[in-house]
């Protein structure tokens, strides 16, 4: 039977083609590149070129755009009110986060319940979270403005999206209720996995919390919550959402960020060419801190 | 409790009535583009329109009523009217052809016919007959909102207006006008017919009634502070640009006196003003905490209850001032024709002619004064038979004042400005409204307001858009004929 079946079987069947795997990896390698690599690469050719609403010129335009981008301010001070976003509101989400989830390690009544309660943040859409809290900031109907005003005794005209001392705190303040719970929810996990013998034996020692915080607990919790301070950082630096929703950036530019500059570029003056060189300026910057960050955190190891 | 569907049903029933009194159709637009569109039935087209209350419009009212009529399908795209420019020069620009007719705001429509995106229509006009009713459209809409280089482009189907609505009551109080005579030694004027007045019985009433009513308020959130900023700046005598250099002139003393009087008057409108938006304003005058504001025609109509006991209209606060509201012309008599709409044919469109026919029964004489007076829409009287028409002056008792106010407004109003690349112009204009409300120096943020026109303009070419802003600014509503 065997010899019947070697016989009649092509040789390749018999001796498997060693690329074979390759070939079965083919087509999904194949629509990866398309659907990830070959807009990365188009988006670069078009950052050449000098595409806008008006004119579909697509003859080599040099670095034309990219010289642009060092000419025009707007851009660079939406790159500041990125960064400053992204400054204040991660020390919080991480601060906050670690703290609840500190707080919720012990067993108490009710634990999964609430749990469950605090993470419903992160899974509301942020243009909806956006758009929440605009009606609760709102001078007229918002809630917020109602309670200030039984606390201060008369009323309160806040006007949160408008006033450039307030609009920062109340941007901050709903990015950080959004997503704490996502700090929380990872470095919940990540508590719950230490050891806990070294901490008790560090108790019985005498160890104070914030020694044993930073010698054992620390170390042990690091490789995760660098992760999520890498992913929420990240997150922060392309804050989209909740801004378009409470200010689009205003009052004039000041809380415009990299991405609504861009969005506004891109897709509602149609400076197709220049948004795709501000595209490649914000991966640029993206690469140097990400691979900055992934040495100096140690997550290479 | 009147229900959606049923109002559609109303609709159509109340179209179908009106048509079958109309014998007169069967040589008008409206049948020509229902007879030449049966040639389609069964085919779908796709138009976009604004997203709420406006595309009740298609799809309560004249949408099953061309299916009705013609067969075709019509199926509506809702987009917000922010973000209506951006999705159909997507559409154009990726070749998708998903849409076939379109709602254009006319300050758009250089931009979009530039680009390429925008059908011509002459040859469907002359080859359906529909230009001589399309000439009977209110003389402001037909010749500023029509045509690019002499070609028509969309066909004018929105009478947006900017107009003044005060409370008849308030202001024809005694105390209220005696106090006003104390304090100005003058008669109050009713209603003021121009900015210094108007500032006068504002703080006067808001003085006089501690509070309980304010003189005035205004739409003051940025998007809407563009067109009121457009219409008193020039009402002040300002020009947007010197004619010979193409050099901004937004920050003359025009302008930096209307920025100057906003603020003043915000002193006197109720407080958070600076952040109404069309629902804030519209709550605050319909529920009598205001006596005076300016809107687009919808504040007169709901102000009077008209058609705002259906089920759609609930988000509309109950009006406790019907028969106390009187129309006029915005201070300085030179109302803002703000955004407005026109009909258009995508170039991307693979059914453009089942498109335009549509296009033309929608705007059509007959159908359009049935889309007109729909409570729920939000289209506004844009023909002299709009105006005129004894229907619409008996929906409520001071219907025909409206009527003459909306008429008056469209005879004397301004264009929103329309360049190329407009939308760069207006959000330099938005920041600056969203910049005086944070603070800053209203001639500091005019001055930067202005420089920032001057590098677009550069940008874009100053010879080029020179031309545009010569031919804009020769139309009849582009400037105030002082």
């Amino acid at each position: 039977m065997r010899a019947y079946h070697e016989q009649t079987m092509p040789a390749t069947a018999v001796h498997p083609d060693r690329n074979f795997k390759y070939w079965l990896l083919a087509p999904a390698i194949f629509l990866l590149l398309l659907i990830g690599l070959f807009p990365l690469i188009y988006s670069l050719v078009v950052s050449f070129m000098r595409i806008d609403m008006m004119d579909t010129d697509t003859s080599f335009a040099w670095f034309y755009n990219y010289k642009n981008l060092f000419k025009d301010g707007r851009l660079w001070w939406s790159l500041a009110h990125t960064l400053l976003i992204t400054a204040i509101a991660l020390p919080l989400e991480l601060l906050l986060g670690l703290a609840m989830a500190y707080l919720f390690l012990e067993k108490m009544p009710g634990r999964q319940i609430f749990i469950s309660l605090l993470v419903l943040p992160t899974i509301i859409s942020p243009i909806v979270a956006g758009a929440t809290w605009r009606l609760l900031f709102d001078n007229k109907y918002g809630p917020i403005n109602q309670i200030l005003s039984w606390f201060a005794g008369e009323r309160v005209n806040a006007l949160w999206t408008i006033n450039p001392t307030l609009v920062y705190p109340a941007i901050i303040f709903c990015e950080i209720w959004q997503w704490t719970p996502f700090m929380f929810l990872i470095l919940l996990a990540a508590l719950s996995n230490v050891d806990k013998s070294q901490t008790e034996a560090a108790e019985i020692d005498g160890a104070r919390f914030l020694r044993t915080f930073r010698y054992i607990v620390l170390p042990a919790i690091w490789p995760v919550m660098a992760i999520a301070i890498l992913i929420r950082g990240l997150d922060l630096f392309r804050i989209f959402d909740i801004i378009w929703a409470l200010t689009q950036g205003g009052p004039g530019t000041k809380t415009e960020t990299i991405s609504i500059y861009a969005y506004t570029q891109g897709f509602k003056q149609f400076e197709t060419s220049y948004t795709a060189a501000i595209a490649f300026l914000v991966v640029f910057i993206l690469t140097v801190i990400c691979t900055w960050a992934i040495r100096r955190m140690g997550l290479a190891k | 409790m009147v229900t959606r569907r049923d109002v559609g049903k109303i609709g159509i029933a109340a179209g179908l009535a009106g048509g079958l009194s109309r014998p007169a159709w069967a040589a008008d637009g409206a049948s020509a583009a229902v007879e030449a569109a049966k040639q389609f039935s069964g085919q779908t087209i796709t138009i976009v329109w604004e997203a709420g209350l406006q595309a009740l419009d298609p799809l309560n009212f004249s949408g099953p009523k061309w299916k009705e009529l013609t067969g075709i399908d019509v199926k509506v795209v809702e987009v917000p009217v922010a973000e209506m420019f951006t999705k159909i020069m997507q559409d154009f620009k990726s070749g998708a052809g998903a849409y076939d007719a379109l709602n254009v705001i006319p300050s758009w429509m250089p931009d979009l016919a530039n680009a390429g995106a925008l059908e011509v229509l002459d040859p469907f006009v002359d080859k359906y007959g529909y230009r001589d009713e399309l000439m009977k459209i209110a003389p402001t809409y037909r010749d500023n909102q029509m045509k690019v280089n002499d070609k028509i482009y969309g066909l004018p189907d929105d009478g947006d207006v900017f107009v003044m609505y005060f409370r008849k009551d308030v202001l024809g109080d005694p105390a209220i006008q005696k106090a006003y005579k104390d304090k100005y030694g003058a008669d109050l004027p009713m209603p003021p017919t121009n900015w210094k007045d108007f500032d006068q019985v504002a703080a006067l009433i808001t003085e006089v009634s501690a509070g309980k009513i304010y003189g005035a308020a205004f739409f003051r959130e940025s998007g809407y502070g563009n067109f009121m900023f457009q219409e008193r700046f020039r009402n002040e005598g300002g020009k947007f640009f010197d004619a010979d250099t193409m050099k901004a002139t937004i920050n003359s003393d025009a302008g930096v006196k209307v920025f100057t009087e906003w603020l003043a008057e915000n002193k006197v409108a109720p407080p958070g003003v600076e952040q109404w938006g069309f629902v804030e304003n519209l709550a605050a005058f319909l529920q009598g905490q205001t006596a005076m504001t300016i809107s687009w025609p919808p504040y007169g109509r709901w102000a009077a209850s008209y058609g705002t006991d259906q089920e759609v209209m609930s988000w509309v606060p109950k009006s406790t001032i019907a028969g106390k509201v009187g129309y006029a012309m915005t201070p300085g008599g030179h109302p803002e024709l703000a955004a407005g709409f026109c009909l258009s044919v995508s170039s991307a469109s693979k059914n453009k002619e089942a498109a335009y026919l549509f296009i033309q029964w929608l705007n059509s004489e007959a159908t359009s004064l049935e889309r007109v007076k729909l409570p729920y829409a939000l289209r506004d009287p844009f023909r002299d038979s709009h105006f005129t028409d004894p229907g619409y002056a008996a929906l409520w008792p001071d219907a025909k004042d409206y009527l003459k106010a909306l008429q008056d407004g469209a005879n004397n109003g301004l264009l929103d400005l329309s360049l190329l690349q407009t939308d760069k112009y207006e959000e330099v204009l938005r920041q600056s409204v969203s910049k005086l409300w944070a603070g800053e120096d209203p001639k500091s943020i005019l001055d930067a307001a202005a420089a920032e026109w001057d590098a677009i303009t550069e940008k874009i070419g100053v010879d080029k858009q020179k031309a545009v802003y010569a031919d804009w600014a020769s139309k009849s509503g582009a400037y105030p004929k002082m």
